[in-house]
């Protein structure tokens, strides 16, 4: 007998699917259930941010950024802040400093208990994904305490942040931080280890790091390749420099280096550094200080430009901003990490089958509000 | 300001120059903090000016000048040296100016050239100079040198070429088309040169400073930019 030629054909995954994270339209070429090509098609959830920051004042930025990764918007806020101080040489009180890293990484726990738990609900695990929302409640408390807000909260500012701590929060940070560290074994055991979900993402999706890098892949999904790049420890801004801990690499634990289940373990691995830090940050802060000493009467940053990198849950944050000397900046381009880990899609899921290729996406955690900003 | 007090931010500035922070920072009196603070911050500054010209003494002496720090100066020197008359201004310690024409072979070098190995792309976006001029902006990095440079190229409008570089950085793709999306600078060489974000048919280029929405677009109202606030 000879062989079967079967027909391609294109199906179209999105707009509008619970897969895809967002409104983010996959147009796929399959052969049977065997993917032949993928091209993601992006641009539905586009408010052309990068226009509105060339009408608005630099402050007026901030909120903005809020709503690009709304799933991290405190580390939005604090590269964008970041880019602009270092632009204006604007050196920031130690007090600040801290505050603004201790709420990085409580946003950096709640970012990757939500990617978690919504990958496992992807493969299909509902119950893990309904302990990490309980826990991620808790912070969003928190964040809700210091600020007001819950999801978008423009708390970061030129020179400051909005808020001081209120009074209690740091007991009740810890209170937190010994609650949640027990969580963590549950999880494994939830999720982790679990034979199904090992059997749906170990071996599959491989990235191979000189590929990831090609692609500008950066954050847990550069670190599941096996590179140890971590902005917080390469080149490290704010105060990262003064605390102690690791960077979590993929191991290829489970099947290959660089496949689905190292990406997700990454993330649970980078968890528990957070928390250390955030135990660090929590002790040395000082006690008193005021947030908004170092505010600039007028932001005016003097001509020229710069690119400032920060570490977010999802990789590298660039802000490249051009500035003319007047109080509206000429140009900012964001450059998303989720931009470039959707682009590396194309390369990743070609010759898997259709239920593996939901599993790809959702172990790059992408945020599309950030993708199409 | 009385003579002793004087003195005694004179003494004080010198053992904050030899990095003893611990006595400014125990002085109860604010005022005088500041002042020596200031003064500090004035002494450092100076000896800083003065810095540099030392290093000029030493690279005029016929011994092997050591290479300048910033990378630049000491990578566009390299690649004057490669590709000679590609660059399209002097060097300066900000960023690095090209000319588009052999723009893909000095990309190409950049990244397979052991000493300098730029090989992740960290961002690329493009900019109205105005003049008629734009400009498409590279910002490099080496993983494994860790050091960074940026390329500006300048093209005007009426011709707005530049070799593509998807084929060297891959994210170069999807990065190129975003600043054809936004500013209309063609890739020559790009594999699948369309928009990104806006529609396919979409008119103009939006991060143009001249660019002016379109009235409809199939038959739907666009919205303008409020000037201001309501």
């Amino acid at each position: 007998m000879g062989v079967v030629h079967g027909e391609e054909m294109v199906l179209n995954i999105g707009p509008q699917h619970p897969s895809t994270h967002g409104v983010l339209r996959l147009k796929v070429k399959t052969d049977g259930e065997i993917i032949s090509e993928i091209t993601p098609v992006i641009g539905y959830l586009h408010r052309c941010f990068e226009k509105h920051c060339e009408n608005v004042t630099y402050d007026q930025v901030i909120p903005y950024t809020d709503r690009c990764d709304y799933l991290a918007a405190m580390a939005n806020n604090f590269g964008y802040v970041v880019a602009v101080e270092e632009l204006m040489e604007l050196k920031v009180p130690e007090k600040v400093e801290y505050i603004r890293v201790i709420m990085a990484e409580f946003q950096r726990i709640a970012s990757h208990l939500l990617a978690l738990g919504v990958y496992g609900l992807d493969i299909g695990a509902f119950t893990p994904f309904l302990f990490m929302l309980r826990d991620r409640e808790r912070i969003l408390d928190m964040f809700e305490m210091t600020c007001g807000a819950r999801l978008l909260y423009n708390y970061m500012w030129v020179g400051g942040v909005s808020h001081d701590l209120p009074k209690g929060f740091v007991e009740t940070a810890f209170q937190f931080l010994d609650y949640f560290e027990p969580q963590i074994e549950e999880y494994n055991n939830l999720l982790t280890h679990n034979k199904i979900f090992v059997e749906r993402t170990a071996d599959i999706g491989v990235l191979p790091p000189e590929v990831a890098i090609s692609y500008g892949v950066s954050g847990p999904n550069l670190r599941a390749s096996g590179v140890q790049w971590d902005l917080r420890r390469n080149s490290p801004y704010s105060i990262y420099d003064k605390f102690e801990f690791d960077v979590p690499v993929g191991d290829g634990g489970k099947g290959t280096l660089g496949d689905c289940w190292d990406r997700y373990y990454v993330r649970m691995l980078e968890v528990r550094e957070s928390v250390k830090i955030l135990r660090q940050a929590l002790a040395q802060m000082p006690k008193d200080g005021d947030v908004h000493q170092a505010l600039p009467k007028k932001i005016r940053p003097p001509k020229g430009s710069i690119y400032s990198r920060t570490e977010t849950p999802r990789g590298d944050l660039g802000f490249y901003i051009e500035s003319d000397g007047s109080p509206i900046p000429s140009r900012v381009k964001m450059r998303s990490p989720a931009f470039t880990a959707l682009a590396v899609l194309g390369e990743l899921a070609g010759g898997w089958m259709m239920s593996d290729v939901i599993s790809i996406l959702g172990s790059l955690d992408i945020v599309l509000g950030e993708i199409d900003r | 300001m009385s003579a002793d007090q004087e003195r005694l931010i004179a003494e004080l500035v010198e053992k904050g120059l030899a990095g003893e922070m611990d006595e400014i920072n125990a002085i109860e009196d604010r005022v005088l903090r500041g002042k020596v603070k200031a003064a500090l911050a004035k002494a450092k500054r100076a000896a800083k000016a003065a810095a540099p010209k030392e290093e000029k003494l030493v690279e005029e002496s016929p011994t092997d000048a050591p290479p300048s720090e910033n990378p630049h100066q000491k990578f566009g020197k390299m690649i004057e040296d490669k590709f000679p008359g590609s660059l399209a201004a002097g060097l300066n310690d900000t960023h690095i100016q090209l000319k588009p024409n052999n723009w893909f072979e000095i990309a190409k070098w950049l990244k397979s050239e052991p000493t300098l190995h730029f090989d992740s792309l960290q961002c690329h976006t493009g900019m109205d100079v105005g003049e008629n001029m734009l400009e498409a902006r590279y910002n490099l990095h080496s993983m494994t040198h860790d050091h960074y440079i940026e390329i500006r190229i300048a093209v005007s409008r009426d011709n707005a070429k530049i070799p593509s570089t998807e084929q060297i950085w891959r994210i170069g793709d999807w990065f190129e088309r975003e600043t054809y999306d936004m500013l209309g600078i063609h890739f020559e060489g790009h594999r699948d040169h369309r928009r990104m974000l806006l529609p396919e048919d979409w008119e103009g280029y939006p991060l143009r400073k001249d660019y002016e929405v379109q009235e409809t677009y199939h038959g739907i109202v666009v919205p303008k930019v409020k000037e201001g606030w309501e």
